[in-house]
Parts: structure tokens; sequence; C-alpha cells
């Protein structure tokens, strides 16, 4: 998904209109999306609701209390940028931003939401949801730690993983893959010649990021 | 002179509650400790006997799986997500090949599914046995270690048979699964099924976990100690349960009944006849006993696949270059250790443009805190024990 988020929607009904079937999860993205003030599309049986960051606390207070979306799952982010320096660049031009994302679901029928909001890459920040879910502590140290995004009243943010002296946010594109810096490795070549056709004397099949 | 009962009551009263002075020290467990099942530190005050702002100290495992699929084609990432939670490698890559194979709209043949949700139980059969085997071990008792981790041992031979590898199977392609004595061939005249004889040992070898079962029930569920050191012990509320993300067998526990083998469709679970088995009070027990009673689903649920598995092929036609088109879609499931999900990010390319990798241990081990606020210092064994998580799981 490459588009801003209106050319998506529509792209997505495209798709969707000619065997004119609506999707059978349709009235609980359009319930989700009118309870939490978003747009909802649906991608591959993927409910997501795009949010203003203004109301991301709020939206989640209304799908926690009014749609009983009481488990929270997973909260994480997206670097959407067109200049990569690990992995495949994006064929089409994007807008720079990251998007935070965060998943709810119910503990009944096992519906579940994607809540979706832009943040602008330079400096990302938002109100935090501990207050909201208990678990978005750890998720959301961990988005502060690997994407830079700062999450105001969060009461502990430091970072999870690494320690405190690593500079730089790991998984952003612009952080490069320091092991391929170091010595290139095929990676994504599946065939190679074996060593005595190309006359080296290195097994071909090592992999210094073990 | 007499004292009457009254006044020794009295006397006994003042002498435990004089205030003494305590002062808190700091308490250090792990990295390497056997309890935690891999590299876990807790770092946490202690008053006394009891323990406060009790906090978790993760990273150790952290291997950057995310950041490496991002470098990765397609099929090379089914060898990352293998060592995730290496004590149920199986049922980690199917969510994985699931999301990529729903992008590609591949139709997977419903033997191969067959085989997916029959490996996957097998998995989950073997992670419970670790459990009923670490966790006692952990209280104290250490003779169930051997009739579980014999059984576990059973299930991995069949386990191995079928995919070459115990711990890490990677067995499955998108577009079905391949068995490993048709791998490595250049000749591609092995014929491409599952090793003759497998469903049949499989049968048998479920005969005798269940029988193990009902074994490791009477050696542990009679034993004095273990329900004093685990009944009424670390409650897990499941209001704060689900608010943290607490998944699987731990959220089960609670009360709970939510699992997502009834309500996903990435294995054909809904044509068998299972429970989901729940417990009432949240407490370590509680926590053992359903783990110990899902393994008796699981075998139901094997030997009915058995009986109903169809033939056919074991794989879909797909290209000999993975090219996942653009799309987006979480797609999560059932894992031994709870809700194990990948959101998968496409451009189009050989490989995601971003994976992120939910799994259950990091959400689950994300309450130690709460739960362990104002615990007794033995108990925070038993407690962490009981939550089954492995490391590799939290840290990715």
């Amino acid at each position: 998904m490459t588009s801003s988020p209106s050319e998506t929607e529509t792209r997505e009904t495209e798709a969707q209109e000619p065997d004119a079937q609506v999707h059978p999860l349709q009235g609980f993205a359009d319930q989700v999306a009118e309870a939490v003030g978003g747009t909802q599309e649906i991608q591959f049986d993927t409910v997501k609701v795009r949010v203003a960051p203004e109301s991301w606390v709020d939206a989640h207070l209304v799908a926690r209390d009014e749609l009983d979306l009481v488990f929270f799952s997973w909260l994480s982010a997206i670097d959407w940028t067109n200049e990569v320096e690990a992995g495949d660049p994006l064929t089409d031009e994007v807008e720079e931003r990251i998007e935070l994302l965060s998943a709810l679901s119910n503990v009944t029928d096992g519906r579940l939401v994607i809540l979706s909001t832009d943040l602008s890459s330079e400096a990302p920040r938002i109100a935090s949801l501990v207050e909201v879910y208990a678990g978005a502590n750890w998720h959301e140290r961990e988005s502060h730690e690997m994407f830079g995004i700062d999450f105001d009243g969060h009461p502990n943010l430091i970072h999870l993983y690494l320690p405190e002296s690593f500079l730089g946010n790991p998984l952003r594109k612009s952080y490069p893959l320091l092991s391929r810096e170091v010595k290139p490795w095929p990676g994504k070549v599946d065939v190679e010649a074996m060593p005595e056709q190309n006359g080296s004397d290195q097994p071909s099949t090592e992999n210094p990021e073990s | 002179m007499t004292i009457d009962a009254d006044t020794i009551r009295h006397l006994s009263e003042v002498s435990v509650s004089v205030e003494l002075e305590t002062e808190d020290m700091t308490l250090n467990i792990g990295p390497q400790h056997p309890s935690t099942h891999g590299v876990l530190r807790l770092v946490a005050r202690v008053d006394g006997e009891r323990c406060f702002d009790v906090r978790p100290v993760i990273g150790y495992m952290h291997r950057g799986y995310e950041k490496l699929s991002e470098v990765r084609t397609y099929p090379q990432i089914t060898t990352i997500v293998n060592r995730i939670d290496w004590v149920s490698g199986y049922a980690n890559e199917v969510p994985f090949i699931v999301a990529a194979e729903k992008l590609m709209d591949v139709e997977v043949p419903e033997r191969a599914r067959y085989i997916r949700l029959i490996l996957t139980e097998m998995a989950r059969i073997a992670s419970h046995l670790v459990f009923n085997a670490s966790y006692p071990l952990e209280l104290g008792a250490a003779t169930p270690l051997f009739f579980a981790l014999r059984e576990r041992e059973r299930v991995l031979d069949l386990l191995e048979g079928v995919t070459g590898g115990r711990f890490h199977p990677n067995f499955n392609r998108i577009g079905g699964v391949k068995p490993a004595y048709a791998a490595g061939s250049n000749t591609r005249k092995l014929p491409q099924d599952l090793p003759a004889g497998f469903l049949q040992e499989t049968r048998d070898a479920m005969d005798k976990v269940s029988i193990a079962v009902d074994q490791l029930e009477d050696l542990v569920a009679g034993n004095e100690i273990i329900r004093a050191r685990t009944k009424g012990v670390g409650i897990l509320p499941p209001e704060v349960a689900v608010a943290y993300g607490v998944s699987g067998p731990n959220l089960r526990a609670s009360g709970v009944p939510f699992d997502l083998r009834k309500t996903e469709d990435y294995l054909p679970y809904d044509r068998f006849d299972f429970e989901v088995v729940t417990a009432e009070n949240g407490d370590c027990w509680d926590r053992w006993y359903v783990r110990l009673l899902e393994v008796r689903e699981s075998i139901k649920i094997i030997q009915q696949a058995i009986d109903t598995i169809p033939s056919g092929d074991l794989q879909a036609k797909v290209p000999k270059i993975i090219k996942v088109p653009k799309g987006e879609t979480y797609v999560r499931a059932e894992n031994p250790k709870g809700e194990m999900g990948y959101y998968l990010v496409s451009d189009g390319g050989t490989g995601p443009y971003r994976l992120k990798i939910r799994s259950a241990s990091f959400s689950n081990i994300s309450i130690l805190p709460w739960v362990l606020e104002g615990i007794l210092v033995p108990d925070i064994i038993a407690v962490m024990g009981s939550l089954d998580f492995v490391l590799g799981d939290v840290d990715r």
C-alpha cells in the first residue's frame, strides 16, 4: 500500500466491486469507523481504521468501552519512506510518514481491528495509551526504541531491548543493516555458482550474520 | 498463676504486630537462571520476604528478526520464524505462510492443510509436555520430567521423521508443505507424500501420550506440595490479563474461553470436535492444569484429523520465484504459548516491506511487574514458571 489513504480506499472499493459481494466484516468495519470517527478499509480480511493523531487515545477509549475490544494485541509502526538503506525500495513514491498501528480484539468472536494513524517522520510524537491499555507499556517502549516515536505520558520510556547508549532507531528504513555493510551477502539470490565453478575457495553458503 | 486462652491470644497478637525496622534490598534474578527459560533478568525490590517493583529486563535474545525479514525472501523467512519460539518451532511457521498465501491468493491443497494442522497440534503437545516437565521441576519435583520428556521425544521423533528437524522443521512452503526426504532430491522421482506409515505411527504414539498424560495427572495433581505452592498463587484476573494482551492457556486459565482455533480460519479446525479448556481462578495451579488438559484436546484433534485426512497433492502450483502482490494483512494463530501473529506489508517484491511479529510470550511476560507485586520471594519462581514463556519468543 503505497498511496495516500483516500486513494487506497477507492482502489480497494473498486477491486471488490466486480464480484458484487459485501465482505462479511464490512458491517463491523463500518461500526468501528463510525464509533471512533475514522475511515475504514478492508484488505485481505484485515479491518483497518484510520484516525487522526489527536483522537488516538479517545479512539482507543471508545474501542475498549463501547465496542468491547478489550484485548490489546500489539502496537507497532511502519516507516513509509522512499529512501531505504536496508531491503528493497518501494516501487511507487509514497508520502513520507510513520504509520502507527495498534491491534485490538474482542475475546468472544475474535473480531480484530487495526487502528492506524500517521505521524511525521522527523519528530513522531503522540499521546501514550498506557492509561487505556496497560499492555501498551512495553509495546510503546519497543516502538520508541525501534522507530524513535515519543509517547507523551508514558511512565517509563526507556529502551526495551538494546542498551540505553545505543544510538539510532534500527527499524527505520534509513538505518542500514550493518552486517550487510561489512560484507555483502547474496541474500536474495537463491541460485549461486558452486565454489569450484567461480574459482573461489570460500564456501558460497557462508552467512556472515550467523 | 494461670493464663487463660484470651490472654494467650492477646499476647500472640501483640507479638506479631510489633513493627520491625526493615530495610529494602534489591534482588537480582538472572539473566542466567534455570527458571527463566532463556535469559531473562528480574530486578526486584525486596522487603523481607515480599517483593515490590519488579522490573523485567529483556533483550538478551534480541536477534532483530523484524529487520532481518526486510532483507530476506519469503522462503528464507520461514527459517527465521522457526527460531522465535523454539519449543514449538513448527507452529510459528504456519501463520506467516498463511499470511503470504493470503496476499498471493494461493489455494492450498486440503491434504497439506491437514498435515499442517496435525503437525501444529504435535508441536503444541511437545510444548505443553516441556511445560509439564519443567514446571514441577522448578517447584522441586523431578520425577514428572522423565514422564513428560519421554513422551515429548516420541512426538519429536515423528516430527523429525516427516520434516527432518526436531526443533526447526522449516517444513512449510508457500502453497503447501514439503516432506523432507524429497526436499534435496535432484531426480524429482521420489514420491512427494508423507513417509509411509506416518499416520499409523502417529495414531499409536497418541495412545501412548494419552496414557502418559493420565500418569502425569496422577503424579502431580495429587501432590500436596505442588498444590500448596500453586493454589491461590499469582492470581491473574481476566480484565487485567486482556488489557496486557495475555493470551493462550494463561488467559483461558483466568476463565476467558478465547481460543483462536475457534475463531480464525488459518487451519481447518472448524471440522473437528474439541473443547476450549478453561479454569476459574487464574492461579498457577489453573495455568498448569489447563495445559495438561489441552494436551488431551490436541490428541483428540490429531486422531480425528488422521481419520479424515483427504488424499491429494501437498503443494499448489506457485511460481519458482515467489513474489507477493502489494497489500497488507494480519494473520494470527493459536500458538502453544498464545496468540502468534504476523502483520505482513508487501510491496510486490520478493521480500516483505515490513513484517511485524506479534509473539505470545512478549505480552504474556509484560504482566510480570503486575502479577509479582507484593508476592513472596519463593513464589516468584512458581509464578514465572506457570506463565510458560520462552525468551526467544519474547525478544524475537
